[in-house]
């Protein structure tokens, strides 16, 4: 009895260890200075604004250790009177990026959004497995933790491996604001009123432009402007399997 | 109760049919990823041979009436001309084992506009399914089986260099080298689906050396 007790403990001091020897990562690579938020702000579509968004890189970013670079979100905003449009390639510095790996997603501005056409056909190096969060996680994506609740917000907050892939941009394929008109980023985030109808591409209302942080589904694989949403809602993200993640990018 | 069930079914089925505009009445299968190689390397046995290949893998499981041809390019030889990958495929659009759609036309599939090219298909690792259903291994994945033979350019055309990509026309398991691209659009810093790097050589063995089997995509002219 004694003894089987204390193979049960080898056993499990065993395991422990090679647990720990089996971690992928240490810690973040130095050179990190891209990740996809690890969490939403939790009010939809309404992050506070552009600003309000990039302060929540800049402490996702201090919480990881990476607080002395400057954060910003990867969203664009919309032009209205008097103010002028925000596009969220102009926001984010020359790159190269790296992930929480060191891995290289894109070397500069040409080559993370496409802008010839060979470029663009080969694309950059955002993938799911590339895609990772300040905390080093992947984020679940197409056909990941399917279940007929997989598309509730509460659901998606209790099991973390359900799909998440919708990415707040609110920019086009090219990283550029919409024109002013039809809603395309939550009233330049500041909004989580539901839309005019629970049909994508019936809304005329509240609406978010997202891309896939996966590159699955969506009707393209576009890593930042793939479709619209049903509103802007905590739950209207949800419903397209989006949780309120964007993309944070150090400027420096 | 029932009602609001019912209402909830509604809205689901109205979600779904946001991607889903096939739901009940899925597309026959028009496009796939070989599940097998032929297992010689590089050495397809020419185009007819892939080609054959294709709609023996088609006919096994349980696609009728489709006229097959492999994506893969040759490159030009005197007295014949290349052959561009893309144009031996038909116009599209193609779906998956599943009915889910790869692409609507060859522009969407090759992306030959800008906004095209930066957008993308529906050619992804979750639909770039087998002729069985299933998704092929990629990085991550073990054995990663995702270098997927097509000898082609980005745009689908043929090489016009004078090297050779395309294992000497699919003839060579031994000396040369094929382009590949992923079926994932994952790995080697790009997301390319049909030119990503070219092979180590044209032997089996080469092309598992650098994360694939052989595996080729087919699609269905009509």
């Amino acid at each position: 009895m004694k003894t089987s007790i204390v193979v049960g403990l080898t056993l499990s001091a065993l395991l422990g260890s090679a647990f720990a020897l089996a971690a992928p990562q240490s810690g973040p690579d130095p050179k990190m200075n891209y990740f996809v938020t690890s969490k939403g702000l939790g009010k939809g579509g309404n992050l506070g604004g552009i600003e309000g968004a990039d302060r929540h890189c800049q402490a996702l970013a201090t919480a990881a250790g990476f607080g002395g670079k400057t954060w910003r979100a990867y969203l664009s905003t919309q032009a209205r009177a008097g103010k002028p449009a925000i596009n969220a390639r102009d926001r984010i510095g020359k790159g190269p990026w790296y992930n929480y790996k060191g891995e290289v997603i894109a070397r500069d501005l040409a080559h993370l959004h496409g802008d010839t056409l060979d470029v663009a056909r080969l694309g950059n190096n955002i993938t799911k497995l590339t895609n990772l969060t300040e905390k080093g996680e992947v984020v679940p994506g197409l056909n990941d933790g399917l279940n007929p609740r997989s598309r509730e917000y509460a659901y998606m907050l209790e099991q973390t491996v359900s799909n998440r892939h919708e990415t707040l941009t609110g920019s086009q394929p090219d990283g550029r604001a919409y024109p002013p008109g039809k809603d395309y980023t939550c009233n330049n985030w500041t909004s989580d009123e539901h839309g005019t109808s629970d049909n994508l591409r019936e809304n005329k209302g509240a609406n978010v432009q997202v891309g896939m942080s996966d590159r699955n589904g969506g009707g393209n694989g576009s890593w930042n402007s793939a479709h619209g949403t049903v509103g802007c809602s905590q739950q209207d993200l949800a419903r397209t399997h989006g949780i309120g993640m964007y993309y944070c990018f150090a400027s420096n | 109760m029932k009602k609001a069930g019912a209402v909830a079914a509604l809205t689901v089925s109205l979600l779904s049919g946001v991607y889903v505009a096939y739901a009940g009445q899925q597309m026959p299968m028009s496009f796939f990823v070989t599940s097998v190689s032929v297992g010689k390397g590089g050495d397809l046995g020419g185009l007819a041979g892939a080609d054959a290949h294709c709609a023996m893998l088609a006919q096994a499981a349980g696609s009728t009436g489709k006229i097959w041809r492999a994506y893969l390019s040759t490159q030009a030889r005197p007295g014949q001309p290349a052959v561009n990958a893309r144009d031996r495929i038909g116009q599209g659009p193609w779906y998956n084992s599943k009915g889910q759609p790869i692409s609507q036309n060859q522009a969407e599939l090759h992306g030959d506009t800008l906004e095209m090219a930066q957008r993308g298909s529906d050619l992804y690792k979750q639909s770039a399914l087998n002729e069985k259903g299933v998704v092929v291994n990629g990085v991550g994945d073990t054995p990663n089986m995702h270098d997927v033979l097509t000898g082609s350019q980005l745009d689908g055309r043929a090489y016009t260099d004078n090297m050779d990509h395309t294992c000497n026309n699919w003839t060579s398991s031994g000396m040369g080298s094929a382009q590949v691209g992923h079926s994932d659009r994952s790995g080697g810093g790009s997301t390319s689906w049909n030119s990503a790097h070219a092979s180590r050589g044209c032997s089996q063995q080469d092309l598992v050396g650098t994360g694939g089997a052989g595996l080729f995509y087919c699609f269905a002219i009509n």
